[in-house]
């Protein structure tokens, strides 16, 4: 049963009504099509990263299509946006050099943001982040200029050599190895994507249980008492979320400025 | 207004702190990473050795010895007084204050 469905059934679904709690659970991330061509079904996560896309362009295209030496209206927004990029995540991890990366770091801090804000915008409250399935595009973006800026900077030995651990014995080297290989090509891109995607599917699925509650408990009984205290944790997680949506883009995008940092230069 | 915007930005650019903070945060999954594939990488062997000589106990014995070796390294490399600037090439705790570049516009 897709999420949809399951709420229409949940509707006039009360306390003491006789019918049990509609729990929510996995199957409000999926969705029905909103149409399909072929065997292709175009969904609402698709829709919302689209949205999102769109938004991101659209906005630093208004501000920047004609820009002034002297910013006004929403120049001045797109400068601050980009400065808050610049300065706080790309300066303290590439320094001035850096600034060739700060398109592709404010592209990709926008767009994490806008799709995990989507969960509290009404009439959308879904984040495409949630799905791991838009996780896996940006840090697969991520990881291969990762390694493509290793091996252009480094060269092709320097960087394997690099990667080698250093400050340890020869014989120590082999049983370091295995790790080092794990540590690189899966579990470091894998830790990338999954924080963001955990945090992002249990903030949904705990904001959709308290709205869920608060529907259910609201009626004329001691049950509305307890509807008020989940409405306010509705407000109380949805401004955690807000925080959590704007944290989670910027550690992906401060870890993204890290790891080009160390393919620029090695670390050892 | 612009001169406000200009106070705010120059209020901005980054301190030795951020770049410590995106360091730090750098480290710590760094260590993370290294202590989950320590256990990973040598339960695996142990799991396949431990197929081959039907000694299923070789699994649990690899994932400690993994992490064992984990922590050994994780010391090694970070535990140090300063290790994570000098890795890094930061006096600041920064990469970038390492090559002497200021922050300014």
């Amino acid at each position: 049963m897709s999420g949809e469905v399951r709420v229409e059934a949940a509707a006039g679904c009360h306390i003491f009504s006789g019918c049990g709690f509609p729990a929510p659970g996995l199957e409000n991330f999926y969705f029905k099509p909103l149409f399909t061509v072929g065997s292709f079904g175009f969904t609402k996560p698709m829709l919302v990263a689209v949205i999102c896309t769109v938004l991101v362009l659209a906005f630093f295209a208004a501000a920047f299509w004609k820009p002034k030496p002297v910013p006004r209206g929403i120049q001045n927004l797109g400068e601050l946006a980009i400065l808050f990029v610049r300065d706080q995540i790309l300066r303290p991890s590439l320094g001035r050099k850096g600034d060739t990366y700060l398109p592709f770091l404010v592209s990709l801090f926008y767009y994490i943001f806008l799709m995990n804000l989507m969960e509290l915008i009404p009439v959308i409250q879904f984040p495409a982040m949630s799905k791991i399935g838009f996780v896996v595009a940006p840090v697969a973006i991520v990881y291969v200029l990762y390694i493509y800026l290793g091996f252009k900077n480094q060269g092709a030995w320097g960087y394997i050599r690099n990667m080698w651990p250093s400050g340890v014995p020869i014989f120590i080297l082999p049983i370091l190895i295995p790790i080092e290989l794990l540590r690189f090509f899966i579990i470091q891109p894998f830790t990338l994507g999954i924080r963001l995607f955990a945090n992002m599917f249990a903030g949904h699925l705990l904001l959709t249980i308290f709205m869920v509650a608060t529907w259910y408990l609201a009626s004329l009984s001691i049950g509305l008492l307890f509807a008020f205290g989940s409405a306010v944790m509705v407000l109380f997680v949805f401004l955690l979320e807000l925080l959590v949506d704007i944290l989670q883009a910027f550690i992906f995008t401060t870890l993204t400025a890290t790891y080009i940092a160390s393919s620029l230069e090695p670390q050892h | 207004m612009a001169a406000d915007l200009g106070r705010s930005r120059r209020r901005a650019q980054p301190s030795a702190d951020e770049g410590s903070a995106a360091l730090g945060l750098s480290t710590g999954w760094a260590v993370f990473s290294y202590l989950i594939s320590g256990m990973i990488a040598y339960g695996a062997i142990g799991w396949g050795i431990g197929k081959a000589v039907h000694a299923e106990w070789l699994l649990p014995v690899g994932m400690i010895v993994g992490m064992a070796i984990s922590v050994a390294y994780v010391i090694h490399r970070f535990g140090r007084q300063g290790s994570v600037e000098q890795q890094f090439g930061g006096a600041k705790g920064t990469r970038a204050g390492a090559r002497g570049e200021g922050n300014d516009r």
